[in-house]
């Protein structure tokens, strides 16, 4: 269910928001099956890199290319449909939804969606449908969630919310995940169960990740390689264990996390 | 008895008004204040087609419906780039618009102000064929109608109310299900107002003005927001309840300022103390 | 040639009702961000009660001039302290206000229809004084409305730059938040905005049962015009938007009426969507 694709290429992205230049001349790969992290202090525009990838802000110059095609100008929907998905910082699941359909919401190419499926016999929507409610449950299963199943999504604790924004993204089927802080506000001691499906979804199914985050613990689990943006631009690049020894990015970065 | 069978038939055209607007304010979250526009084109639809064109009245009132439908959509088009305040007040804007149309260049038999003559069939004929017949068609707009809400699409329509910008992040365009269900709710009211139109047997624009559009609102918004029983409790409770403020023996011409002061409380009431009606599911904080 | 000019004179006459029902929307919505639709119901209110002290028992007719904007003035806030403010402080947004001024406007206006029985409602009881200038006709009450407009434009302006209290409403159309912050009692500005605002819709109902008379339905319509007229000027200079939004819907209305009576509502109303489609925050927004 998942396509294949040959990684996503950010190519010399500036953005200023008229005078303040947010980041200049970024460039960074996202390879199939390999998790790329990016880490940096607050405001440097990690979230404002996402957000031009899939279409919510535009670029000032540069290119964002997936398996060689140009993803700038079009709507972000168009962008999640030719396989780059994202989950907010904020969560932004679905809050009158539940859990699971939260999960099933998410699940693309659904007849039962479309108004002539539904009141044609034949269209099997519902058997489609069944499945998708199987495979829900049995993410939500794999999460120890499922006894959350039927909760109303916006009752649950931040932690659980957060998790189920990662299950939506994943079930798109998308090769291209941009994850904006998935391990911020998750319960510690369910934070395994976030690096273990980021990691599985790189090695067991291929999938390239984007991972924007704080915690460097979950980045030295997880990424393959980082990349480090500060002042607007890329400070370091490289695989996971050299950027994190790399002495600039300590002293810059990593020490202040570690003061905090 | 007839006038009982009268008022059933009532309950039941706006019982299908209702749940059209409910699919598209409570379940969609779009804050729809003109549906009055379609039940009235639905009812001058189906009786110019009737009237001036021969045309069987059950079909005259299907193509209405999907008449109004199209005339839904091609309403929305416009308004599509507007959120919250700004879309109220446009769909707000639309029924006065519709009513100077109506009432300027709408069709009318010489030297009224109206519209009449339909020759019904004989499934329409009278209060108790009509009222059979209407809760016919309003059974199986329930029936279509609760499909929908409990359906992906469904899903995707509470999603859209819920939070657009994820719905989006998914591959999934809020617009395009803004469309469909401003559709199906247009064609649904639509419909209603061929059923009107049969059963009060005179029509003119004042039945179709804002005033209509807000006697929606406080059906469904006292009978409960995305709820289809609570389209249809709406109805069935405020119209029986006027009904029966009759039989206290008031002056007639004081029923309708009653009406609406009523109607006014309980659209007060509702805001401050319950916003998702009576067995609604969706308590909006818009 | 001559009848247009008087069509604009006509139009600049209406226009100063407008101004004065206009203002008082502006100011509610543009610190609040209510839509306070039945800031027409308090105009119209201001008007029966007008004609009820003046005609019906008799009072002074300056006396029942005042006594009415003051119960204009207490009426609008009891219908904010009373219904909106319940709606918001139990998780209403601006909608479900709007929805509930509505609720409000129905109410008062079938009171209104009880009282009267829909006949139209007129407090004068001499003709007005006719003036002719130029080959152009208006009353002497409409320089008295003129002159009206001009002194309580003016009183904002003072209230608005030169006080404390005129001060703090202003902060709230730049930034609510700000104001909080600042340590403004938000709540007290919020009384004297409804109640200058309300007074304000009392002072043109006072004027407009004196002048062409009021009927229950003339509240909503000449409120609708006023929305229109505030949304044209936006509310980013208050004043200048809404005086130039109304002297621009009362001539324009003006014209309609007399070439296009049959379509005045269609006009002011598609007036509304095109501007809200394309330039919602107005001229000077």
């Amino acid at each position: 269910m998942i396509s294949r694709s040959s990684g996503l290429q950010i190519e010399r992205l500036s953005k200023n928001f008229g005078g303040v230049h947010v980041f200049e001349d970024v460039s960074m790969r996202i390879p199939p099956g390999q998790v790329t992290a990016c880490i940096g202090p607050n405001g440097a525009g990690k979230t404002t890199l996402i957000n031009i990838v899939c279409g919510v802000l535009s670029a000032t110059s540069g290119d964002v290319l997936l398996d060689g095609r140009s993803l700038l100008g079009l709507a972000p929907n168009k962008i999640s449909r030719r396989g780059v998905c994202r989950t907010f910082q904020d969560v932004r699941i679905f809050p009158s939804l539940t859990a699971v359909e939260n999960v099933l919401a998410a699940f693309p190419d659904q007849r039962g969606e479309k108004l002539r499926c539904l009141y044609r016999p034949g269209s099997q929507w519902g058997v489609q449908e069944r499945s998708n409610r199987e495979t829900a449950l049995a993410l939500l299963d794999a999460m120890s969630m499922r006894d959350l199943a039927e909760r109303a999504a916006g009752q649950l604790p931040f932690g659980q919310q957060k998790l189920l924004a990662l299950l939506r993204a994943v079930v798109t089927g998308a090769p291209i995940l941009l994850l904006d802080e998935p391990a911020a506000g998750v319960e510690l001691e369910l934070i395994p169960r976030v690096t273990g499906l980021i990691r599985r979804l790189a090695k067991d199914e291929g999938r390239g990740t984007l991972l924007v985050e704080h915690n460097v613990d979950v980045v030295r689990e997880v990424a393959d390689f980082v990349v480090v943006l500060q002042g607007g631009s890329v400070i370091a690049a490289g695989p996971c264990d050299h950027v994190l020894r790399d002495e600039r990015v300590i002293e810059e970065y990593l020490g202040r996390i570690y003061d905090a | 008895m007839d006038h009982i069978f009268f008022l059933g038939t009532l309950i039941c055209v706006w019982i299908i008004v209702s749940v059209a607007a409910n699919l598209v304010i409570g379940y969609t979250g779009m804050l729809a204040m003109g549906q009055a526009v379609y039940l009235g084109f639905g009812a001058y639809a189906a009786s110019c087609l009737n009237i001036f064109l021969g045309v069987n009245y059950f079909v005259a009132v299907a193509i209405a419906a999907v008449a109004s439908g199209f005339v839904a959509v091609l309403t929305l088009l416009p308004l599509l780039r507007l959120e919250g305040m700004y879309f109220a007040l446009a769909t707000l804007g639309l029924n006065f618009v519709f009513f100077d149309l109506f009432r300027n260049l709408g069709p009318r038999v010489e030297g009224s102000e109206g519209l009449y003559g339909i020759i019904l069939p004989a499934a329409l004929a009278t209060p108790t064929a009509q009222f059979f017949t209407t809760l016919a068609v309003a059974v199986l707009c329930i029936i279509a109608a609760a499909r929908l809400v409990k359906s992906p699409l469904g899903r995707a329509l509470r999603a859209t109310r819920d939070r657009p910008d994820a719905l989006l992040s998914l591959g999934k365009s809020p617009t395009a299900y803004h469309i469909v269900i401003w559709g199906v709710a247009g064609a649904l009211t639509g419909l209603a107002g061929g059923l009107y139109a049969a059963t009060l047997f005179y029509i003119d624009p004042t039945l179709f003005t804002i005033n209509a559009s807000i006697l929606v609102l406080v059906y469904i918004g006292v009978g409960g927001l995305a709820s289809i029983g609570g389209s249809i409790l709406g109805p069935v409770l405020l119209i029986t309840f006027t009904e029966a403020l009759r039989y206290l023996g008031l002056p007639s011409t004081l029923m309708g300022p009653i009406q609406q002061a009523l109607y006014g409380a309980l659209l007060i009431g509702v805001m401050i103390f319950r916003r998702k009606g009576l067995v609604g599911t969706h308590d909006f904080q818009e | 040639m001559a009848n247009a000019l008087q069509l604009l004179t006509i139009g600049i006459g209406i226009a100063g009702y407008y101004a004065l029902v206009a203002v008082g929307f502006a100011i509610i919505f543009a610190t609040l961000r209510i839509f306070h639709i039945a800031h027409g119901t308090v105009f119209i209110a201001a008007g029966y009660l007008f004609f009820f002290l003046y005609r019906v028992y008799g009072v002074d007719m300056l006396w029942s001039g005042l006594a009415a904007i003051v119960v204009a003035a207490l009426v609008g806030l009891a219908i904010d302290k009373a219904v909106y403010i319940p709606v918001m402080r139990r998780g209403g947004g601006l909608f479900s206000v709007f929805i509930a001024s509505l609720g409000v406007s129905l109410i008062f206006d079938a009171g209104f229809l009880v009282y009267t029985k829909g006949v139209i409602t007129v407090a004068r009881t001499a003709p007005l004084a006719i003036i002719s200038v130029g080959g152009v006709t208006f009353r002497a009450l409409d320089l008295l409305v003129l002159a009206v407009v001009f002194m309580v434009y003016g009183l904002l302006y003072l209230w608005f730059h030169r006080t404390k209290t005129g001060l703090a409403v202003r902060g709230l159309t730049d930034n609510r938040g700000l104001a909080a912050v600042v340590g403004m009692n938000v709540g007290q500005t919020r009384t004297l905005i409804f109640l200058v605002a309300s007074a304000l819709a009392g002072i043109a109902g006072v004027l407009t049962a004196y002048d062409t008379g009021i009927a229950p339905d003339t509240g909503s319509r000449t409120l609708f015009v006023a929305v229109v007229a505030v949304i044209l000027g936006g509310v980013r200079n208050i004043l200048l938007g809404t005086i130039f939004g109304s002297l621009s819907l009362g001539i324009l209305t003006a014209y309609a009426g007399f070439f296009f009576p049959e379509w005045v509502t269609f006009g002011v109303f598609s007036t509304m969507i095109a501007l809200i489609l394309v330039r919602p925050r107005g001229v000077f927004g």
